[in-house]
Protein backbone atom coordinates (compact mmCIF):
# COMPACT_ATOMS: atom_id res chain seq x y z
CA UNK A 1 0.00 0.00 0.00
CA UNK A 2 2.81 2.39 0.69
CA UNK A 3 4.58 1.71 -1.89
CA UNK A 4 1.75 2.47 -4.43
CA UNK A 5 0.89 5.49 -2.42
CA UNK A 6 4.65 7.07 -2.52
CA UNK A 7 4.20 6.10 -6.63
CA UNK A 8 0.94 7.96 -7.03
CA UNK A 9 2.19 10.82 -4.86
CA UNK A 10 4.99 11.40 -7.08
CA UNK A 11 3.52 11.00 -10.04
CA UNK A 12 1.09 13.51 -8.89
CA UNK A 13 3.57 15.77 -7.47
CA UNK A 14 5.53 15.74 -10.46
CA UNK A 15 2.38 17.43 -12.16
CA UNK A 16 2.57 19.96 -9.39
CA UNK A 17 5.90 20.55 -9.62
CA UNK A 18 5.63 20.97 -13.50
CA UNK A 19 2.59 23.38 -13.59
CA UNK A 20 2.72 25.56 -10.16
CA UNK A 21 6.63 24.62 -8.98
CA UNK A 22 8.53 25.86 -12.02
CA UNK A 23 6.79 29.45 -12.68
CA UNK A 24 8.07 32.36 -12.16
CA UNK A 25 5.52 33.05 -9.17
CA UNK A 26 7.52 30.62 -6.95
CA UNK A 27 10.75 32.67 -7.58
CA UNK A 28 10.48 36.19 -7.73
CA UNK A 29 8.33 36.33 -4.24
CA UNK A 30 11.59 34.97 -2.71
CA UNK A 31 14.14 36.82 -4.14
CA UNK A 32 12.36 39.99 -5.16
CA UNK A 33 10.71 40.61 -1.94
CA UNK A 34 13.40 39.07 0.47
CA UNK A 35 16.03 40.95 -1.19
CA UNK A 36 13.72 43.95 -0.50
CA UNK A 37 12.60 43.29 3.05
CA UNK A 38 16.50 43.07 3.71
CA UNK A 39 17.90 46.27 2.19
CA UNK A 40 14.62 48.03 3.99
CA UNK A 41 14.73 46.68 7.62
CA UNK A 42 18.52 46.26 6.71
CA UNK A 43 19.53 50.21 6.18
CA UNK A 44 16.74 51.24 8.30
CA UNK A 45 16.94 49.53 11.72
CA UNK A 46 20.89 48.59 11.07
CA UNK A 47 22.19 50.64 13.56
CA UNK A 48 20.22 48.95 16.23
CA UNK A 49 22.63 46.10 16.34
CA UNK A 50 25.31 48.70 18.07
CA UNK A 51 22.66 49.74 20.43
CA UNK A 52 24.26 48.16 24.07
CA UNK A 53 22.31 44.63 24.83
CA UNK A 54 21.47 43.82 21.33
CA UNK A 55 22.59 40.20 20.87
CA UNK A 56 24.11 40.18 17.12
CA UNK A 57 26.59 42.29 15.67
CA UNK A 58 24.78 42.36 12.54
CA UNK A 59 21.61 43.21 12.34
CA UNK A 60 20.84 41.57 9.03
CA UNK A 61 22.08 38.06 11.11
CA UNK A 62 19.19 39.03 13.62
CA UNK A 63 16.51 39.76 10.55
CA UNK A 64 17.38 36.85 8.52
CA UNK A 65 15.15 33.86 10.62
CA UNK A 66 12.14 36.91 9.93
CA UNK A 67 12.91 37.00 6.33
CA UNK A 68 12.88 33.02 6.04
CA UNK A 69 9.73 32.60 7.90
CA UNK A 70 7.54 35.93 6.31
CA UNK A 71 8.52 34.08 3.31
CA UNK A 72 7.25 30.40 4.28
CA UNK A 73 4.27 31.88 5.56
CA UNK A 74 3.25 34.36 2.39
CA UNK A 75 3.70 31.83 0.00
CA UNK A 76 1.45 28.86 2.00
CA UNK A 77 -1.65 29.87 0.38
CA UNK A 78 -1.05 28.67 -3.05
CA UNK A 79 -1.18 24.64 -1.79
CA UNK A 80 -4.89 25.28 -0.62
CA UNK A 81 -5.47 27.37 -3.44
CA UNK A 82 -4.27 25.17 -6.07
CA UNK A 83 -5.86 22.30 -4.54
CA UNK A 84 -8.91 24.43 -4.90
CA UNK A 85 -8.42 25.57 -8.72
CA UNK A 86 -8.31 21.59 -9.57
CA UNK A 87 -12.10 21.14 -7.25
CA UNK A 88 -13.57 24.08 -9.39
CA UNK A 89 -12.36 22.99 -12.60
CA UNK A 90 -13.48 19.67 -12.32
CA UNK A 91 -9.86 18.07 -12.68
CA UNK A 92 -10.01 16.90 -9.01
CA UNK A 93 -13.11 14.55 -9.27
CA UNK A 94 -10.69 13.11 -12.18
CA UNK A 95 -8.70 12.41 -9.40
CA UNK A 96 -11.13 10.70 -7.26
CA UNK A 97 -12.56 8.67 -10.07
CA UNK A 98 -8.94 6.77 -10.35
CA UNK A 99 -7.95 3.83 -8.81
CA UNK A 100 -5.55 5.39 -6.51
CA UNK A 101 -5.41 5.99 -2.83
CA UNK A 102 -7.21 9.68 -2.10
CA UNK A 103 -4.51 10.54 0.59
CA UNK A 104 -2.05 10.43 -2.38
CA UNK A 105 -3.53 13.59 -3.89
CA UNK A 106 -3.09 15.17 -0.34
CA UNK A 107 0.38 13.83 0.07
CA UNK A 108 1.86 15.04 -2.95
CA UNK A 109 -0.17 18.56 -2.20
CA UNK A 110 1.90 18.80 0.91
CA UNK A 111 5.63 17.65 -0.92
CA UNK A 112 5.21 20.01 -3.57
CA UNK A 113 4.75 22.69 -0.99
CA UNK A 114 7.66 21.34 0.98
CA UNK A 115 9.98 21.50 -2.11
CA UNK A 116 8.80 25.14 -2.70
CA UNK A 117 9.75 26.04 0.60
CA UNK A 118 12.85 24.45 0.57
CA UNK A 119 14.36 25.98 -2.59
CA UNK A 120 12.42 28.92 -1.30
CA UNK A 121 14.94 28.60 2.06
CA UNK A 122 17.69 28.11 -0.14
CA UNK A 123 17.20 31.11 -2.34
CA UNK A 124 16.83 33.55 1.00
CA UNK A 125 20.06 31.78 2.51
CA UNK A 126 22.00 32.22 -0.36
CA UNK A 127 20.76 36.10 -0.22
CA UNK A 128 21.97 36.70 2.96
CA UNK A 129 25.06 35.26 2.74
CA UNK A 130 25.91 37.10 -0.19
CA UNK A 131 25.07 40.26 2.17
CA UNK A 132 27.66 39.10 4.67
CA UNK A 133 25.50 37.06 7.15
CA UNK A 134 27.56 34.16 8.69
CA UNK A 135 25.73 31.31 10.06
CA UNK A 136 27.28 30.57 13.52
CA UNK A 137 26.23 27.21 13.18
CA UNK A 138 28.00 26.79 9.91
CA UNK A 139 26.42 24.09 7.03
CA UNK A 140 24.45 21.70 9.56
CA UNK A 141 22.66 25.02 10.97
CA UNK A 142 22.01 25.64 7.48
CA UNK A 143 20.25 22.41 7.49
CA UNK A 144 18.41 22.75 10.48
CA UNK A 145 17.22 25.83 9.94
CA UNK A 146 15.77 24.83 6.41
CA UNK A 147 14.12 21.77 8.39
CA UNK A 148 12.49 24.71 10.92
CA UNK A 149 11.04 26.85 7.90
CA UNK A 150 9.94 23.76 6.03
CA UNK A 151 8.24 22.49 8.79
CA UNK A 152 6.68 26.03 9.86
CA UNK A 153 5.56 26.27 5.71
CA UNK A 154 4.18 22.91 5.98
CA UNK A 155 1.63 23.92 9.13
CA UNK A 156 0.74 27.08 7.06
CA UNK A 157 0.34 24.52 3.88
CA UNK A 158 -2.27 22.84 5.94
CA UNK A 159 -4.01 25.70 7.16
CA UNK A 160 -4.12 26.68 3.44
CA UNK A 161 -5.78 23.61 2.44
CA UNK A 162 -8.80 23.33 5.49
CA UNK A 163 -9.67 27.13 4.29
CA UNK A 164 -9.72 25.98 1.27
CA UNK A 165 -11.84 22.77 1.66
CA UNK A 166 -14.21 24.29 4.19
CA UNK A 167 -15.04 27.45 1.95
CA UNK A 168 -14.51 26.25 -1.82
CA UNK A 169 -13.67 30.06 -2.10
CA UNK A 170 -10.99 31.19 -3.87
CA UNK A 171 -11.63 34.95 -2.74
CA UNK A 172 -10.98 33.66 0.96
CA UNK A 173 -8.41 30.51 0.29
CA UNK A 174 -5.96 33.80 -1.03
CA UNK A 175 -6.77 36.03 1.25
CA UNK A 176 -6.92 34.10 4.25
CA UNK A 177 -2.56 34.95 4.59
CA UNK A 178 -3.74 38.69 6.04
CA UNK A 179 -3.10 36.26 9.04
CA UNK A 180 0.14 36.54 8.32
CA UNK A 181 0.14 40.26 9.50
CA UNK A 182 -0.33 39.53 13.43
CA UNK A 183 1.75 36.15 12.97
CA UNK A 184 4.87 37.26 11.26
CA UNK A 185 4.71 40.76 13.76
CA UNK A 186 3.87 40.23 16.93
CA UNK A 187 6.94 38.30 17.57
CA UNK A 188 10.36 39.64 18.26
CA UNK A 189 11.15 39.46 14.62
CA UNK A 190 13.29 43.45 14.60
CA UNK A 191 14.28 43.33 18.25
CA UNK A 192 14.79 41.37 20.83
CA UNK A 193 12.36 41.15 23.46
CA UNK A 194 13.94 43.39 26.03
CA UNK A 195 13.42 46.17 23.76
CA UNK A 196 9.88 46.09 23.65
CA UNK A 197 6.99 47.31 25.56
CA UNK A 198 5.40 45.31 28.53
CA UNK A 199 2.23 44.28 26.52
CA UNK A 200 3.70 43.55 23.14
CA UNK A 201 6.58 41.70 25.05
CA UNK A 202 3.58 39.64 26.41
CA UNK A 203 2.00 38.92 22.96
CA UNK A 204 4.85 37.63 21.22
CA UNK A 205 5.41 35.10 24.46
CA UNK A 206 1.40 34.23 23.29
CA UNK A 207 2.58 33.89 19.56
CA UNK A 208 3.87 30.61 19.07
CA UNK A 209 5.25 31.63 16.06
CA UNK A 210 7.93 33.79 18.26
CA UNK A 211 9.38 30.06 19.56
CA UNK A 212 10.10 29.33 16.00
CA UNK A 213 11.31 32.63 15.38
CA UNK A 214 13.88 32.80 18.11
CA UNK A 215 15.10 29.35 17.45
CA UNK A 216 16.14 29.84 14.16
CA UNK A 217 17.94 32.79 15.59
CA UNK A 218 19.85 31.07 17.54
CA UNK A 219 20.98 29.13 14.88
CA UNK A 220 22.27 32.18 13.06
CA UNK A 221 23.66 34.50 15.60
CA UNK A 222 23.69 32.16 18.37
CA UNK A 223 25.27 28.88 18.12
CA UNK A 224 24.31 24.99 19.06
CA UNK A 225 22.71 25.85 22.22
CA UNK A 226 19.81 23.31 23.22
CA UNK A 227 18.52 25.57 25.51
CA UNK A 228 17.24 28.13 23.10
CA UNK A 229 16.55 25.30 20.57
CA UNK A 230 14.00 23.01 22.18
CA UNK A 231 11.01 25.62 22.84
CA UNK A 232 10.67 26.88 19.04
CA UNK A 233 11.51 22.93 17.83
CA UNK A 234 8.55 21.71 20.64
CA UNK A 235 6.45 24.46 19.41
CA UNK A 236 7.01 23.64 15.15
CA UNK A 237 6.31 20.09 15.95
CA UNK A 238 2.96 20.61 17.12
CA UNK A 239 2.17 23.75 15.01
CA UNK A 240 2.52 21.16 12.06
CA UNK A 241 1.70 17.95 13.56
CA UNK A 242 -1.94 19.24 15.12
CA UNK A 243 -2.59 20.91 11.31
CA UNK A 244 -1.63 18.07 9.29
CA UNK A 245 -3.82 15.77 11.44
CA UNK A 246 -6.83 18.53 11.03
CA UNK A 247 -6.15 18.68 7.01
CA UNK A 248 -6.09 14.60 7.32
CA UNK A 249 -9.36 14.46 8.68
CA UNK A 250 -10.74 17.68 6.43
CA UNK A 251 -9.54 16.23 3.31
CA UNK A 252 -11.06 12.86 4.34
CA UNK A 253 -14.45 14.40 4.48
CA UNK A 254 -14.42 16.62 1.22
CA UNK A 255 -13.10 13.25 -0.39
CA UNK A 256 -15.21 10.25 1.47
CA UNK B 1 -19.23 -12.22 -11.93
CA UNK B 2 -22.56 -14.33 -11.62
CA UNK B 3 -23.58 -13.55 -14.81
CA UNK B 4 -22.83 -11.20 -18.21
CA UNK B 5 -24.79 -7.57 -16.42
CA UNK B 6 -22.37 -4.90 -16.09
CA UNK B 7 -24.66 -2.83 -14.07
CA UNK B 8 -27.06 -3.74 -11.50
CA UNK B 9 -28.92 -1.57 -9.34
CA UNK B 10 -31.81 -2.43 -6.91
CA UNK B 11 -33.68 0.07 -4.87
CA UNK B 12 -30.91 2.87 -5.34
CA UNK B 13 -31.88 6.22 -3.78
CA UNK B 14 -29.86 9.55 -2.99
CA UNK B 15 -30.71 12.02 -0.63
CA UNK B 16 -28.67 14.77 -0.46
CA UNK B 17 -27.90 16.36 3.09
CA UNK B 18 -29.93 19.64 1.96
CA UNK B 19 -33.14 17.44 2.01
CA UNK B 20 -33.60 16.87 -2.02
CA UNK B 21 -34.41 13.66 -2.57
CA UNK B 22 -32.63 13.22 -6.10
CA UNK B 23 -33.59 9.30 -6.61
CA UNK B 24 -36.54 7.80 -4.72
CA UNK B 25 -35.41 4.00 -5.22
CA UNK B 26 -34.78 2.97 -8.71
CA UNK B 27 -34.26 -0.59 -10.31
CA UNK B 28 -32.42 -1.60 -13.54
CA UNK B 29 -29.58 -4.03 -14.76
CA UNK B 30 -27.53 -2.88 -18.00
CA UNK B 31 -26.02 -6.10 -19.78
CA UNK B 32 -21.93 -6.57 -20.66
CA UNK B 33 -21.95 -4.55 -24.19
CA UNK B 34 -24.86 -2.83 -24.34
CA UNK B 35 -25.06 0.40 -25.36
CA UNK B 36 -27.84 2.16 -22.56
CA UNK B 37 -29.54 5.00 -22.30
CA UNK B 38 -30.13 7.10 -19.17
CA UNK B 39 -33.24 9.75 -20.16
CA UNK B 40 -34.74 12.49 -18.33
CA UNK B 41 -35.16 16.14 -17.50
CA UNK B 42 -33.58 18.41 -15.60
CA UNK B 43 -32.73 17.69 -12.04
CA UNK B 44 -34.65 14.10 -12.92
CA UNK B 45 -31.59 12.60 -11.19
CA UNK B 46 -29.76 11.06 -14.48
CA UNK B 47 -26.35 12.80 -13.07
CA UNK B 48 -26.65 11.86 -9.73
CA UNK B 49 -26.81 8.07 -10.77
CA UNK B 50 -24.28 8.17 -12.92
CA UNK B 51 -21.85 9.46 -10.20
CA UNK B 52 -23.10 7.10 -7.81
CA UNK B 53 -22.66 3.76 -10.27
CA UNK B 54 -19.14 5.85 -10.85
CA UNK B 55 -18.12 5.83 -6.83
CA UNK B 56 -18.01 9.94 -7.03
CA UNK B 57 -20.97 10.04 -4.79
CA UNK B 58 -22.62 7.39 -1.90
CA UNK B 59 -25.99 6.49 -1.94
CA UNK B 60 -28.54 7.01 0.71
CA UNK B 61 -29.98 3.34 0.27
CA UNK B 62 -30.28 0.16 -2.12
CA UNK B 63 -28.06 -2.16 -3.64
CA UNK B 64 -25.58 -1.48 -6.67
CA UNK B 65 -22.75 -3.93 -8.70
CA UNK B 66 -20.52 -3.02 -11.12
CA UNK B 67 -18.88 -4.81 -13.43
CA UNK B 68 -19.90 -7.53 -10.61
CA UNK B 69 -17.93 -5.71 -7.76
CA UNK B 70 -19.82 -4.46 -4.50
CA UNK B 71 -20.14 0.02 -4.56
CA UNK B 72 -19.86 -0.31 -1.08
CA UNK B 73 -16.91 -2.68 -0.49
CA UNK B 74 -14.82 -2.63 -3.81
CA UNK B 75 -14.81 0.79 -5.21
CA UNK B 76 -11.02 0.76 -5.97
CA UNK B 77 -11.66 -2.53 -7.77
CA UNK B 78 -14.97 -0.38 -9.68
CA UNK B 79 -12.49 2.17 -10.41
CA UNK B 80 -10.03 0.36 -12.24
CA UNK B 81 -12.45 -0.93 -14.79
CA UNK B 82 -14.57 2.15 -15.67
CA UNK B 83 -14.12 5.46 -17.40
CA UNK B 84 -16.38 8.69 -16.56
CA UNK B 85 -16.31 11.18 -19.26
CA UNK B 86 -18.41 13.59 -16.97
CA UNK B 87 -20.80 16.32 -17.95
CA UNK B 88 -18.60 19.32 -16.60
CA UNK B 89 -15.44 18.46 -18.25
CA UNK B 90 -12.83 17.64 -15.80
CA UNK B 91 -9.98 19.10 -17.34
CA UNK B 92 -6.38 20.41 -15.95
CA UNK B 93 -5.96 23.80 -17.75
CA UNK B 94 -2.32 24.50 -16.67
CA UNK B 95 -0.71 20.80 -18.23
CA UNK B 96 -0.67 20.22 -21.80
CA UNK B 97 -2.63 17.63 -23.44
CA UNK B 98 -0.10 14.67 -23.53
CA UNK B 99 1.10 15.12 -19.99
CA UNK B 100 -2.63 15.67 -18.74
CA UNK B 101 -3.37 12.08 -20.14
CA UNK B 102 -0.03 10.09 -19.41
CA UNK B 103 -0.63 11.51 -16.00
CA UNK B 104 -4.06 9.84 -16.27
CA UNK B 105 -2.35 6.95 -17.94
CA UNK B 106 -0.03 6.21 -14.82
CA UNK B 107 -2.70 6.73 -11.81
CA UNK B 108 -4.66 3.48 -13.39
CA UNK B 109 -0.89 1.75 -13.12
CA UNK B 110 0.01 1.81 -16.97
CA UNK B 111 3.82 2.10 -17.32
CA UNK B 112 5.86 5.35 -18.70
CA UNK B 113 6.02 4.10 -21.76
CA UNK B 114 3.00 2.69 -22.32
CA UNK B 115 0.92 5.42 -21.40
CA UNK B 116 3.09 7.74 -23.70
CA UNK B 117 2.14 5.35 -26.84
CA UNK B 118 -1.40 4.92 -25.69
CA UNK B 119 -2.03 9.01 -25.43
CA UNK B 120 -0.69 9.98 -28.55
CA UNK B 121 -2.53 7.02 -30.16
CA UNK B 122 -5.70 8.32 -28.57
CA UNK B 123 -5.06 12.35 -29.35
CA UNK B 124 -4.33 11.17 -33.25
CA UNK B 125 -7.68 9.23 -33.17
CA UNK B 126 -9.70 12.15 -31.94
CA UNK B 127 -7.56 14.61 -34.58
CA UNK B 128 -5.56 16.54 -31.48
CA UNK B 129 -2.09 15.42 -32.37
CA UNK B 130 -1.63 18.76 -33.49
CA UNK B 131 -1.99 20.21 -30.52
CA UNK B 132 -0.63 18.02 -27.80
CA UNK B 133 2.12 20.12 -26.59
CA UNK B 134 -0.20 23.16 -26.19
CA UNK B 135 -1.43 23.81 -22.67
CA UNK B 136 -5.59 22.61 -22.23
CA UNK B 137 -6.46 25.93 -21.28
CA UNK B 138 -6.26 27.32 -25.03
CA UNK B 139 -8.97 24.91 -26.07
CA UNK B 140 -12.20 25.44 -27.64
CA UNK B 141 -15.10 23.33 -26.22
CA UNK B 142 -15.18 20.87 -28.83
CA UNK B 143 -11.05 20.19 -28.08
CA UNK B 144 -12.06 20.30 -24.66
CA UNK B 145 -14.85 17.48 -25.55
CA UNK B 146 -12.84 15.19 -27.45
CA UNK B 147 -9.67 15.30 -24.74
CA UNK B 148 -11.95 14.94 -21.89
CA UNK B 149 -13.56 11.67 -23.68
CA UNK B 150 -10.04 9.74 -24.32
CA UNK B 151 -9.07 10.59 -20.73
CA UNK B 152 -11.61 8.71 -20.08
CA UNK B 153 -9.89 5.78 -22.30
CA UNK B 154 -6.67 6.02 -21.14
CA UNK B 155 -6.81 2.84 -19.42
CA UNK B 156 -9.18 0.82 -22.02
CA UNK B 157 -12.30 0.73 -19.53
CA UNK B 158 -14.99 -2.31 -19.95
CA UNK B 159 -17.40 0.32 -18.79
CA UNK B 160 -17.62 3.69 -19.97
CA UNK B 161 -20.10 6.50 -18.70
CA UNK B 162 -21.35 9.46 -20.48
CA UNK B 163 -22.49 12.10 -19.00
CA UNK B 164 -24.45 14.60 -21.64
CA UNK B 165 -21.23 14.04 -23.80
CA UNK B 166 -22.36 15.79 -26.79
CA UNK B 167 -23.97 18.70 -24.98
CA UNK B 168 -23.35 22.46 -26.37
CA UNK B 169 -21.68 20.99 -29.24
CA UNK B 170 -21.42 21.86 -32.83
CA UNK B 171 -23.02 19.06 -35.26
CA UNK B 172 -19.84 18.10 -36.77
CA UNK B 173 -18.17 17.79 -33.77
CA UNK B 174 -21.48 15.58 -32.41
CA UNK B 175 -21.57 13.38 -35.54
CA UNK B 176 -17.81 12.36 -34.98
CA UNK B 177 -18.31 11.74 -31.33
CA UNK B 178 -20.95 9.53 -32.16
CA UNK B 179 -19.14 7.49 -34.28
CA UNK B 180 -16.51 7.07 -32.44
CA UNK B 181 -18.88 5.31 -29.80
CA UNK B 182 -20.29 3.54 -31.81
CA UNK B 183 -17.04 1.72 -32.88
CA UNK B 184 -15.59 1.78 -28.89
CA UNK B 185 -19.33 -0.45 -28.31
CA UNK B 186 -18.99 -2.48 -31.29
CA UNK B 187 -15.21 -3.81 -29.74
CA UNK B 188 -17.54 -4.54 -26.90
CA UNK B 189 -16.97 -1.71 -23.92
CA UNK B 190 -20.32 -1.47 -22.39
CA UNK B 191 -21.59 2.50 -22.90
CA UNK B 192 -23.68 3.98 -20.06
CA UNK B 193 -24.88 7.53 -21.19
CA UNK B 194 -27.15 10.24 -20.07
CA UNK B 195 -28.57 12.55 -22.46
CA UNK B 196 -31.31 14.91 -23.59
CA UNK B 197 -30.51 14.48 -27.17
CA UNK B 198 -33.37 12.12 -28.44
CA UNK B 199 -31.74 12.24 -31.61
CA UNK B 200 -28.52 11.22 -29.91
CA UNK B 201 -30.49 8.72 -27.69
CA UNK B 202 -32.35 7.45 -31.17
CA UNK B 203 -28.74 6.54 -32.94
CA UNK B 204 -26.73 5.35 -30.40
CA UNK B 205 -28.67 2.87 -27.56
CA UNK B 206 -29.58 -0.20 -28.03
CA UNK B 207 -31.47 0.50 -24.72
CA UNK B 208 -33.17 3.17 -22.81
CA UNK B 209 -34.44 4.02 -19.49
CA UNK B 210 -36.59 7.02 -18.86
CA UNK B 211 -36.07 9.02 -15.57
CA UNK B 212 -38.30 11.85 -13.89
CA UNK B 213 -38.76 12.95 -10.41
CA UNK B 214 -35.94 9.87 -8.95
CA UNK B 215 -38.08 7.29 -10.58
CA UNK B 216 -37.58 4.98 -13.94
CA UNK B 217 -41.31 6.02 -16.20
CA UNK B 218 -40.49 3.85 -18.94
CA UNK B 219 -37.47 1.21 -19.81
CA UNK B 220 -37.26 -0.70 -23.54
CA UNK B 221 -35.78 -0.92 -26.70
CA UNK B 222 -36.21 2.13 -28.54
CA UNK B 223 -38.63 0.54 -30.89
CA UNK B 224 -40.55 -0.92 -27.84
CA UNK B 225 -40.55 2.64 -26.24
CA UNK B 226 -42.33 4.05 -29.46
CA UNK B 227 -44.10 1.02 -29.60
CA UNK B 228 -45.74 2.75 -26.24
CA UNK B 229 -46.85 6.00 -27.85
CA UNK B 230 -50.60 5.34 -29.47
CA UNK B 231 -51.85 6.97 -32.65
CA UNK B 232 -49.57 9.04 -35.17
CA UNK B 233 -48.22 12.29 -35.42
CA UNK B 234 -49.05 14.78 -37.66
CA UNK B 235 -46.48 17.54 -38.40
CA UNK B 236 -47.80 20.76 -39.26
CA UNK B 237 -45.58 23.77 -40.54
CA UNK B 238 -46.46 27.25 -40.76
CA UNK B 239 -46.39 28.79 -44.28
CA UNK B 240 -44.93 32.35 -42.16
CA UNK B 241 -43.39 33.42 -39.07
CA UNK B 242 -46.17 36.39 -39.16
CA UNK B 243 -48.94 34.50 -38.62
CA UNK B 244 -47.86 33.05 -35.10
CA UNK B 245 -48.63 35.44 -33.04
CA UNK B 246 -51.35 33.38 -30.97
CA UNK B 247 -50.22 30.15 -30.79
CA UNK B 248 -51.14 29.44 -27.31
CA UNK B 249 -54.36 30.54 -28.22
CA UNK B 250 -54.24 27.59 -31.02
CA UNK B 251 -52.44 24.80 -29.20
CA UNK B 252 -55.17 24.96 -26.54
CA UNK B 253 -58.12 25.00 -29.31
CA UNK B 254 -56.48 22.14 -31.17
CA UNK B 255 -55.75 20.23 -28.16
CA UNK B 256 -59.71 20.32 -27.00
CA UNK B 257 -60.36 17.93 -30.44
CA UNK B 258 -61.47 14.57 -29.50
CA UNK B 259 -59.41 12.99 -31.44
CA UNK B 260 -56.38 15.21 -30.21
CA UNK B 261 -53.88 13.54 -27.63
CA UNK B 262 -51.26 15.43 -26.94
CA UNK B 263 -49.88 18.91 -28.97
CA UNK B 264 -46.34 20.67 -29.05
CA UNK B 265 -44.42 23.28 -30.36
CA UNK B 266 -41.78 22.33 -32.88
CA UNK B 267 -39.70 24.81 -35.31
CA UNK B 268 -42.07 26.66 -37.59
CA UNK B 269 -45.36 24.53 -36.86
CA UNK B 270 -47.23 21.68 -34.32
CA UNK B 271 -46.31 18.29 -33.61
CA UNK B 272 -50.17 16.40 -33.00
CA UNK B 273 -49.89 13.31 -31.64
CA UNK B 274 -53.92 11.71 -32.48
CA UNK B 275 -55.54 8.48 -32.70
CA UNK B 276 -55.70 7.99 -36.23
CA UNK B 277 -53.46 10.34 -38.44
CA UNK B 278 -55.17 9.66 -41.71
CA UNK B 279 -58.37 11.00 -40.04
CA UNK B 280 -57.28 13.58 -38.28
CA UNK B 281 -55.53 15.52 -41.11
CA UNK B 282 -58.95 17.01 -42.67
CA UNK B 283 -60.18 17.78 -39.26
CA UNK B 284 -57.17 19.50 -38.62
CA UNK B 285 -56.68 21.51 -41.55
CA UNK B 286 -59.86 23.25 -41.48
CA UNK B 287 -59.70 24.02 -37.82
CA UNK B 288 -56.29 25.86 -39.00
CA UNK B 289 -57.53 27.66 -42.36
CA UNK B 290 -60.64 28.56 -40.09
CA UNK B 291 -58.21 30.28 -37.70
CA UNK B 292 -56.35 32.16 -40.46
CA UNK B 293 -53.36 29.85 -40.03
CA UNK B 294 -52.03 29.18 -43.84
CA UNK B 295 -49.99 25.71 -43.82
CA UNK B 296 -47.06 25.04 -45.90
CA UNK B 297 -46.53 21.40 -45.52
CA UNK B 298 -47.95 18.51 -43.05
CA UNK B 299 -47.21 15.03 -42.89
CA UNK B 300 -48.53 12.29 -40.77
CA UNK B 301 -45.02 10.30 -38.99
CA UNK B 302 -44.55 7.88 -36.26
CA UNK B 303 -44.20 8.67 -32.85
CA UNK B 304 -40.11 8.90 -31.92
CA UNK B 305 -38.23 9.31 -29.07
CA UNK B 306 -39.41 12.95 -28.45
CA UNK B 307 -42.84 12.11 -28.53
CA UNK B 308 -42.12 9.15 -25.90
CA UNK B 309 -40.05 11.14 -23.64
CA UNK B 310 -43.17 13.76 -23.37
CA UNK B 311 -45.27 11.46 -22.20
CA UNK B 312 -43.75 9.95 -19.94
CA UNK B 313 -42.24 13.46 -18.46
CA UNK B 314 -45.10 15.46 -19.71
CA UNK B 315 -42.12 18.18 -20.45
CA UNK B 316 -42.27 19.27 -23.88
CA UNK B 317 -38.03 18.99 -25.57
CA UNK B 318 -38.65 22.26 -26.39
CA UNK B 319 -40.42 25.16 -24.13
CA UNK B 320 -41.32 27.95 -25.83
CA UNK B 321 -42.78 28.85 -29.58
CA UNK B 322 -39.76 29.81 -31.97
CA UNK B 323 -41.38 33.23 -32.21
CA UNK B 324 -39.15 34.16 -29.74
CA UNK B 325 -35.43 35.05 -30.97
CA UNK B 326 -33.32 33.44 -33.74
CA UNK B 327 -34.16 30.07 -34.55
CA UNK B 328 -30.92 28.32 -35.19
CA UNK B 329 -31.00 25.43 -33.43
CA UNK B 330 -33.13 22.00 -35.39
CA UNK B 331 -32.16 19.98 -32.31
CA UNK B 332 -34.81 20.31 -30.10
CA UNK B 333 -32.83 20.31 -26.62
CA UNK B 334 -33.18 21.21 -23.12
CA UNK B 335 -29.75 22.65 -22.29
CA UNK B 336 -28.83 22.34 -18.39
CA UNK B 337 -26.02 22.37 -15.83
CA UNK B 338 -26.47 21.00 -12.11
CA UNK B 339 -24.14 19.05 -9.85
Amino acid sequence: MWSDMTKEALHLAARNIRIRVMRPSTLVPSIAISSFLFLAFGYAFGKIASVPGFPAQNYLAFLTPFIVLQAMVFSSGDAGFGMLTDILSGYFDKLLLAPINRFSILFATLFTASLRAIIQVVIIVAIALGMGVSFKTGALGVLVVIWFAVTFSVGWTCLGIIIALRTRSPEVTQSYFVVFFPAVFLTTAFVPAEFLPGWFRVLTRINPVTYILESTRVLVIGGWDWGGLWQGLVVVVIFAGMLMALTTWFFRRATA
Amino acid sequence: MADSKMIVVKGLAKQYPNGVRAVAGIDFAVSSGEFFGFLGPNGAGKSTTIKILSTLIRKTAGQVTVAGFDIDRDALEIRRRIGFAMQEVGLDDLSNALDFLVLQGLLYGLSGDDSRKKAKELLSLVGLSSVAARSVGTFSGGMRRRLDLVAALMHSPTLLFLDEPTTGLDPQSRLAIWDYLRQLNSKGMTVFLTTQLMEEADRLCSRLAIIDNGLLVAEGTPPQLKAQVSGDIVRVLFSSAGEQADMSNIIDYVRQREYVLEVRTIEGGLNVNVRNGGDAVPGLLRLLHDRGISVANLSVLSPSLDDVYLKHTGKQIRESAPTTGPTKSIQPRIRFRRR
